[in-house]
């Protein structure tokens, strides 16, 4: 008997809802986490995604990937390919371990709410494959950072980093608690399937993958890779919610963009804009973030707004200057507390990645060169103590990254809120709004700097900090190249070619 | 006497600091307590500047002052963020 056309059966098979007869509806989908709001139950009939996948096709496909995957790993890993790579790379692949491997994991719970809760059963259906894709993810994270654990201890963060207080992953976690942990279904499709997967993965997985290739680590770039084939897929499901969204509630649709864009750009900001601009190998850098950004993510994400009649963020001015800054903010700060690191970062600012960096960045020594003078004389002057921090930098209430760390040092201005007697402080205007747009929804979380005057940090000094953010001196943070890169200027204190 | 904890911005370096200050303090202590984490770390010292001066909201306060004097006057809650800069 032949078998029916996989379009005969589909709408059938996927449109699993039906009329609940032994509890009310609102019981069975509440609305803290179906989100849908207003939007009567009818209007999501029009809710339809392009991939059409059945079970079959999938596992089809996902088994074939594997086997690709699972192939040249155990090449790789035979060939001890890893002992060979840059150490400005590996920085890289650690860093996107630690800090991506449990967001993977994070991701399966929201999938799986998707699966429970989402307003139509079609979306219902398509999360299972969401969720089958995180758990993938994260399996392949791990078996990536298992096989290094004996030529590298920090790999061992793959799993460890969202068990400990360091500072970056507090960011990181805080993001993705909020947009996929906390958020209903209808958000968390517009922040997390259409702005974060659909979008910035691609700077993550696309551009990074690409800059691995050309470091060499075959291994890393093909995991990469393949992780990003689901994402394009399951990051399919924001549209079809966006197209609902749009019908009834244009205004919250935009709302949810742009909040979810801006947190999203720092994220990346902090992970993939100082691997691509510092960390990889000058001579093996294809584009610069800020181009990567501009031909990937500012193009596509505009389009969606214009094609779906939403405006550009009112904050697009700021954006542009933080696309233009942000991120060296990020590393010189990164570099310089380099002993809350589980990675060891590349400096980075030797004479030929500097000209690299001014090719780019055209404001780059003004605003940047000048500090990284400084930092250079002191290394070449043997001032060590004077290239490490004795406090915290002030964070932002929102992002949880430094103040500052959005814009450059000419931009630097105080954003505040008083909300309940309390101070408040943002790295920019944009980070403000959002606290404000829904102030009970931040205000309650406490970023390293409130921990530490809270006296959750004890004994209150570096060390004492430290050990709360769990850095062990096997995995703390330290240059990557030992400083060499410093003696390219020990003839000549203006490093500015 | 009292620990009290400001965000302390020294112009020209690209990040605040979380500053431990004595609310006995005077303005002039406090910008030597916010300077150490920025000039001779990533900024190059300023041989013709007359010292600093304390900033809040884009005010200049006398160097002289104390914390809690200034306290007295006009609430200031933890982690208010204070200007420092070079006096020329």
């Amino acid at each position: 008997m032949a078998l029916l056309n996989r379009d005969d059966w589909y709408d059938i098979a996927r449109d699993v809802d039906w009329t609940l007869s032994y509890v009310d509806r609102d019981e069975a989908f509440p609305e803290e986490w179906v989100g849908a709001k207003d939007i009567p139950l009818e209007a999501w009939d029009e809710w339809d995604e392009p991939f059409r996948v059945s079970y079959r096709d999938y596992v089809m496909v996902q088994r074939e990937k594997e086997a690709n995957v699972s192939a040249i790993r155990e090449a790789m890993v035979r060939a001890k390919i890893y002992k060979n790579l840059d150490g400005g790379h590996k920085a890289s692949s650690q860093l996107h371990m630690g800090t991506t491997c449990m967001v993977e994991h994070m991701a399966v719970t929201m999938q799986s709410r998707f699966c429970r809760f989402a307003p139509t059963g079609r979306w219902r259906s398509l999360g299972a494959f969401g969720m089958m894709d995180e758990t993938r993810h994260t399996q392949l994270d791990m078996r990536f950072s298992h096989d290094l654990l004996n030529e590298e201890p920090r790999f061992d963060w793959c799993q460890k980093a969202f068990h400990t207080n360091e500072w970056g992953i507090i960011a990181v976690r805080n993001f993705f608690d909020d947009i996929m942990l906390n958020s209903d279904c209808v958000e968390a499709a517009l922040a997390t399937s259409l702005t974060v997967e659909h979008g910035f993965t691609n700077i993550q997985f696309v551009a990074l993958a690409s800059d691995a290739m050309e470091a060499g680590d075959i291994n890393f770039s093909n995991l990469l890779s393949s992780i990003q084939t689901d994402e394009a897929r399951h990051a399919q499901l924001g549209f079809p919610t966006l197209d609902v969204i749009i019908k009834h509630d244009p205004k919250r649709a935009q709302q949810i963009l742009d909040v979810a864009f801006w947190r999203a750009f720092r994220l990346f900001q902090t992970l993939t804009g100082t691997a691509m601009d510092y960390y990889t190998p000058v001579a093996k850098r294809r584009m610069s973030f800020k181009e990567f950004m501009l031909e990937w993510i500012v193009k596509h994400h505009e389009r969606i707004l214009r094609d779906y009649g939403l405006e550009k963020p009112w904050y697009w001015n700021t954006f542009e200057t933080a696309l233009e800054h942000g991120h060296h903010a990020l590393h010189i700060g990164t570099w310089f507390w380099r002993p809350t690191l589980f990675w060891k970062p590349n400096a980075g600012v030797s004479r030929e990645e500097r000209k690299w960096l001014n090719e780019k960045y055209p404001s780059w020594e003004e605003s940047w060169g000048v500090l990284w003078d400084q930092i250079i004389e002191n290394v070449n002057s043997g001032k060590m103590e004077k290239t490490l921090p004795e406090t915290l930098p002030a964070l932002c209430n929102v992002t949880q990254l430094p103040l500052g760390s959005a814009i450059d040092r000419f931009n630097l201005k105080q954003h505040q809120v008083i909300h309940n007697g309390r101070v408040y402080q943002f790295d920019s205007e944009v980070s403000k709004w959002i606290f404000e747009l829904e102030p009970e929804r931040y205000a309650g979380h406490l970023n390293v700097v409130d921990r530490f005057i809270a006296g959750q940090i004890q004994p209150m000094d570096l060390g004492g900090g430290l050990n709360w953010m769990g850095l062990t001196p096997d995995v703390m943070g330290d240059d990557a190249f030992g400083y060499r890169w410093a003696a390219d200027y020990s003839a000549n204190r203006v490093a500015a070619e | 006497m009292a620990l009290f904890p400001i965000i302390g911005r020294f112009v020209g370096d690209f990040v605040p600091h979380l500053v431990a200050v004595d609310t006995l303090d005077t303005f002039d202590q406090i910008a030597e307590k916010v300077a150490v984490h920025s000039v001779g770390r990533r900024l190059a010292p300023n041989p013709r500047a007359k010292g600093y001066e304390v900033l809040l909201e884009g005010k200049a306060l006398e160097g002289s002052k104390r914390l809690d004097s200034l306290m007295a006057e006009t609430p200031v809650l933890p982690l208010q963020w204070f200007d420092v800069r070079w006096k020329q």
